[in-house]
């Protein structure tokens, strides 16, 4: 179906290719997984196949790529809009028009495709796709998971042979998530379409795919069945790993084949894991929040909540979409609203504590900070090293001792070594910006600190690293509160994790206990390992070292 | 069965009611023009929230009223007021010698102030019948009709329209996310701290549009051949010489009637015919295009009717369409226009009612939601609807 | 694909977004003539000749309709890139967004300093265009379609093109030319703009409205006193609010735009080539 011949491409400020000698085939109907790590060139890839790059993105393309018999060479993007769809990770920045029967028409119109045929097409595509209900509402309006459906749904009206998704799934909740992941399988099995699918967190599609391309750093890809490719690639979910690491034959892919190998590793662990990054005992705690309610309207965001948070401690918020976890951390942090109940942040030399809601801002952020969901709304000026100097200013600004005195520029090196100063913040990638925003807020040194959902966009890799920064930060005695969906990774760093519902606290306890005490809490490893409280695949590793002789 | 009716039928019906109110300045013809627009307003308009222009434009009517008639009675020019029934005087202010010309204050005649209430209540009609249309037409569906040659303005209007309810939730967004930074307060700082985020999503947001554009067919149009081209080029061109040679034509005296209106005329036919041919390289069809039928031939007719009839002077006389106020007479009402203007009540009845349904937030581009984001959980702040 | 292309290079100056082709030059030449009388008939009209105040304004609104759909399909000849429609539209919004903001509030009227910024760095015909297409967003969402509207979206289309047609100048030489040429655009707008309507919203009994066919001196005296009283202050806001948008964002918002000139690449050619193996 699409025929990759011995394809580089080169943009033209990049002296090196993005991708080399790519040469592969994807057969009809087949779901081919596209990983490697963030930069590495997977959108860069998927933008070949409708002759994006090199059509839009301009750049160089050396060899050949065809679909379904048409060379990218002389069809340009829109000469393959009947054959290729494109869903994109943003489905609000792709709509076109702004209401849901407005968009699935949308491309249909621009093939000029009759009338009638039209309306039949979005009336079977709304069904299709469970979204009938929603046809007069405004997109904007509608949740991540149903903006994401209804752009899948609006590529689909074309009826396109071959659809490519970039990382469809990152901006949403679990649930949401697997609602559209759902959806791809069905039109794979259902439809017969050929769908490309670049995704981060893989545990979530990895047992769908057909193939998987692996693009690694230097542009070279490696192509092939799933259990093959992932049993040397540098991403992998934990499920692999932990195949990996108990050297597994053939690697599994699902939890249902993991815990069919992982009879005899069960035996072999002790039933508690000892737990690396949870030495760190409860220090006191530095933010009180007694009944805090939020509300907007008549919505009641956040109804009551009591929380204390300790010092050197990560904690992880989870909660589906709307639970109010964002609401709480900007009331909290005191920029938000807070209809009732007060929050107390120690502070030296106020034996009371202090409330940051009624400090000026720039005392607040000495108290608590935030890092909210897209960081890029703090940063204004136009190189790093303008934005650390600004954060440097308004540091000092106060005017008193509690600054860290630490420029944010050396900060940010610690957190993310070799970003240029000269960069523009926007064009870092999403890790770095994270750094950088996280950098200009601990210049202020408060000592609780507040992530609202920090791994949106993040690969495997800087989850990693990020988790490591949050362990360090917590290490030195702050209180770190991460907001995320993400429960894998909540897995890696958090002591702690409070699970909100509808407003409320619903569960609050060690990580250990809340992650394993629930399937949809409940991280691969602990999956597999039940009854055997582990998180984590490093956890495993250090509970194997120290068992065996 | 309740549908919209056609954009354009309700335009057509509004500026033929227009057309026809330039031709009257008689108040009582005029009140009757307001209570059919009126009545077909309230009848007809939807709950979208541009239906709630009309009022604006009555307020906007009622401020031009006022202008003449303060202009009249401030700067009133009424030397001779042997005639006139001076109601007061105002205090007359000498103006310096540049002002000269100008009078500021004296006499405020009966017969001035009536002579400027009518101009005006005429030009509010009109601003009246333009409201109406505003409020009863759906503007992107009338941004629908544009012809193929404006295909992309359309479509910039359309992402334009798309885009500016997600701006101003970015603009909240960005502004409440600068106290994180410690920066509060509204000076000219927060302008460049809130434009530049905004202004950089924004243009981010519009090259990741694009690329949805391009691989969903948009601009699938083929080129037209080059004669084609040439031919539409050369048609533009002369249309324009011709609304040249017109507009030109309209200053002087002698040619205003003679070679001005034939200019204009075929000067818009050319110009029309190129942008028809020039459309045509656009290909692309309408996803449920809105029926012209019965009702709408209706509505059309029934707005052409005042039109026909009071500027072909049928069954009126020139007084009785614009009463003297010098000297002043009561108006009369005049008996076959006053029936015109009645049918142009019709639509009230005979266009099909408007989707009661509709949720005004549809259509609601920058009025504000306050704050609802905050509540959501979502990426880059978008609404989060409560199930 | 947002991440398909960094780069930090400094260029001289971004290709246009739309080009202005030499071909287009005959019928924005006579466009320019054609608004010229819209606009200033008042004070150009012979004695006896067309002179209904009533129907001229709208006479003329729909002659600028006819002109201002001409030129745009002439600029839009050969169809728009969709970058560049895109960040027409994206662009509209933000005008078209931030209008009822200053709407009513001492002239403070933002459109204008986005529009000369953005014609400056993507070229006239880019201007033109997003002067069209932002106010009549604007009117769209605002219900504000009337006879007003071709005059407003002829007026702010010429900014926007003259914008585009400024000479060439770097740091702050550039912001001060864009200043000045705020200034001068606000005021020139507002004056044109309240001509339009100055013959149809005065009564002809006042001494400050426009006389049909009276000497050009006696119109344009009438018209300068009668735009002093009522809309001088007006439009100082409007001039204001553009001086201090351009000189305090204006570097910055060029700055901006240029990079996503740059990132979007305008019409840049793809290049194929054999496989390199």
């Amino acid at each position: 179906m699409i025929r990759f011949d011995h394809m580089t491409v080169t943009y033209s400020e990049q002296s090196s290719p993005v991708l080399r000698d790519v040469d592969l085939l994807v057969e009809e109907g087949e779901l081919v997984l596209v990983v490697g790590p963030t930069g590495a060139g997977k959108s860069t890839f998927l933008g070949t196949v409708n002759g994006l790059v090199p059509h839009f993105s301009g750049g160089t393309l050396a060899g050949r790529v065809t679909v379904g018999g048409r060379d990218t060479r002389a069809h340009r993007p829109r000469d393959l809009a009947d054959l290729v769809g494109v869903v994109s990770q943003d489905p609000l920045a792709g709509f076109v028009t702004d209401t849901v029967e407005e968009e699935l028409a949308y491309g249909m119109e621009q093939l000029a495709i009759a009338p009638d045929v039209m309306r039949k097409r979005v009336e079977e595509t709304l069904d299709l796709l469970g979204v009938a209900d929603l046809r007069d509402r405004p997109l904007h309006q509608l949740s991540g998971g149903q903006q994401q459906r209804v752009a899948i749904g609006a590529v689909l009206t074309t009826h396109p042979r071959v659809l490519v998704l970039d990382e469809p799934t990152s901006a949403l909740d679990p649930t949401a998530a697997e609602e559209v992941l759902a959806t791809i399988t069905r039109l794979v099995h259902d439809l017969g379409v050929t769908v490309l699918l670049a995704e981060h967190r893989l545990e979530r599609v990895v047992q769908y795919a057909d193939r998987i391309v692996e693009i690694h750093r230097n542009g070279r890809v490696t192509y092939g069945p799933p259990a093959l490719v992932l049993a040397t690639s540098a991403v992998a979910p934990p499920v692999v790993e932990l195949g990996r690491l108990a050297g597994w034959e053939p690697l599994p892919l699902s939890i249902r084949d993991a815990r069919r190998s992982a009879r005899h590793l069960r035996q072999r662990l002790p039933a508690e894991g000892r737990e690396p990054v949870r030495g760190r005992t409860g220090g006191t705690p530095v933010l009180r929040a007694r009944n805090v309610v939020v509300r907007y309207g008549p919505t009641v965001a956040v109804g009551g909540v009591e929380v204390e948070l300790d010092a050197g401690r990560v904690t992880a918020l989870m909660g589906r979409n709307g639970s109010g976890k964002s609401s709480l951390l900007w009331a909290l942090q005191g920029s938000g609203p807070r209809h009732a109940g007060t929050v107390t942040v120690d502070a030296p030399g106020r034996p009371g504590g202090l409330d940051p809601a009624r400090l000026p801002a720039g005392e607040a952020r000495r108290l608590v900070g935030l890092i909210p969901q897209t960081p890029t709304d703090l940063l204004y000026l136009d190189t790093v090293a303008a934005e650390c100097r600004q954060a440097d200013l308004e540091a000092a600004g106060a005017g008193d001792d509690r600054s860290s005195g630490v420029p944010a520029l050396q900060l940010l090196e610690e957190l993310a070594p070799g970003i240029d100063p000269l960069a523009h913040p926007r064009d870092l990638s999403e890790g770095q910006r994270l750094a950088l925003v996280l950098a200009i807020q601990l210049t202020a040194a408060p000592p609780v600190l507040l992530l609202d959902e920090p791994t949106r966009g993040l690969d495997y890799r800087s989850k990693e690293h990020l988790g490591a920064v949050l362990g360090r930060l917590a290490a030195g005695g702050r209180s770190v509160v991460v907001a995320t969906h993400d429960v894998e990774f909540a897995a890696k760093v958090a002591d702690r994790v409070i699970v909100m519902a509808a407003g409320d606290l619903v569960a609050d306890g060690s990580a250990v206990d809340i992650l394993t005490a629930s399937p949809a809490y409940a991280p691969q490893v602990a999956k597999i390992l039940a009854p055997a409280h582990y998180l984590t695949v490093d956890q495993v590793a250090t509970a194997l070292r120290s068992t065996s002789p | 069965m309740p549908r919209n009716l056609h954009p354009v039928a309700w335009w057509i019906w509004a500026l033929g009611l227009a057309a026809a109110v330039s031709r009257t300045t008689n108040p009582v013809l005029l009140g009757l023009v307001l209570a059919v627009l009126g009545l077909v307003v309230a009848n007809r308009r939807s709950e979208a929230p541009w239906a709630r222009a009309f009022k604006y434009y009555m307020f906007l009517a009622l401020t031009v009223v006022a202008i003449r008639v303060v202009f009249r009675s401030v700067f009133g020019g009424d030397i001779s007021t042997t005639m006139m029934h001076v109601w007061f005087r105002l205090p007359s202010v000498p103006l310096p010698s540049w002002a000269a010309g100008v009078q500021l204050g004296g006499p405020v005649t009966a017969e001035g102030t009536f002579s400027a209430l009518y101009d005006g209540m005429m030009l509010g009609c009109m601003l009246a019948c333009v409201g109406a249309a505003n409020a009863l037409a759906n503007p992107k569906r009338a941004l629908r009709v544009l012809p193929g040659a404006l295909y992309e303005l359309g479509v910039a209007v359309v992402v334009a329209l798309t885009v500016a309810p997600q701006l101003v939730e970015s603009v909240q967004r960005v502004h409440r996310a600068r106290k994180l930074r410690g920066r509060s307060g509204l000076g000219w700082h927060a302008l460049r701290e809130i434009a530049i985020p905004v202004l950089q999503d924004a243009l981010e947001r519009s090259l990741r549009l694009a690329a949805a554009m391009d691989s969903r067919g948009y601009g699938r149009t083929g080129a037209a051949p080059t004669p084609v081209r040439r031919l539409t080029a050369g048609l533009m061109v002369t249309g324009m010489c011709g609304l040249c040679l017109g507009t030109f034509g309209l200053l002087d005296a002698s040619t205003s009637r003679t070679v001005a209106l034939p200019a204009l005329v075929t000067g818009t036919v050319v110009s029309v015919a190129g942008l028809a041919l020039g459309g045509r390289r656009v290909r692309r069809s309408r996803y449920r295009p809105d029926p012209w039928s019965g009702p709408e031939w209706g509505v059309v007719l029934s707005g052409l009717a005042p039109l026909v009839v009071l500027w072909s002077g049928v069954g009126s006389s020139l007084i009785g369409l614009n009463p003297s106020t010098f000297p002043l007479t009561w108006p009369s009402l005049p008996v076959v226009p006053a029936l015109a203007v009645l049918v142009a009540a019709l639509p009230a009845v005979i266009s099909p009612p408007p989707f009661r349904a509709i949720d005004p937030s549809r259509c609601a581009a920058v009025t504000a939601r306050p704050n609802r984001s905050e509540g959501a959980d979502t990426g880059s702040g978008r609404l989060e609807v409560p199930a | 694909m947002t991440q398909l292309r960094l780069s930090r290079r400094e260029e001289p100056r971004p290709v246009a977004a739309v080009v202005l082709r030499a071909t287009s030059g005959p019928v924005v030449m006579l466009a320019a003539l054609i608004g010229l009388v819209a606009f200033l008939w008042p004070f150009a009209v012979a004695p006896g000749a067309f002179s209904d105040t009533t129907l001229a304004p709208w006479l003329f609104a729909a002659v600028l309709v006819v002109v201002v759909a001409v030129v745009l399909a002439e600029m839009s000849h050969g169809g728009i890139d969709s970058k560049a429609v895109a960040m027409l539209g994206v662009l509209s919004a933000i005008g078209a967004a931030l209008r009822p903001l200053g709407a009513g509030t001492a002239g403070i009227e933002t459109v204008f300093f986005t529009l000369i910024i953005a014609g400056r760095v993507y070229g006239p015909a880019f201007g033109f265009i997003l002067g069209c297409t932002t106010l009549m967003a604007s009117a769209l969402i605002t219900g504000g379609i009337g006879p007003w509207l071709p005059y407003q979206m002829f007026a702010s289309a010429w900014i926007g093109l003259v914008a585009g047609l400024l000479p060439s100048a770097r740091g702050r030489v550039e912001v001060a030319l864009l200043a000045a040429y705020g200034v001068a655009a606000g005021y020139l707008y507002g004056f044109l703009i309240n001509l339009s309507s100055w013959p149809f919203t005065v009564d002809p009994g006042s001494t400050l409205s426009f006389v049909p066919g009276a000497p050009l001196t006696l119109n344009l005296h009438r018209y300068l006193l009668y735009y002093g009283a009522t809309s001088l202050g007006w439009d100082t806001g409007r001039a204001i609010t553009n001086v201090v948008c351009i000189l305090l964002v204006g570097p910055a918002m060029l700055a901006t735009f240029r990079r996503a000139a740059r990132r979007a690449a305008f019409r840049s050619a793809p290049e194929f080539s054999a496989p390199r193996l």
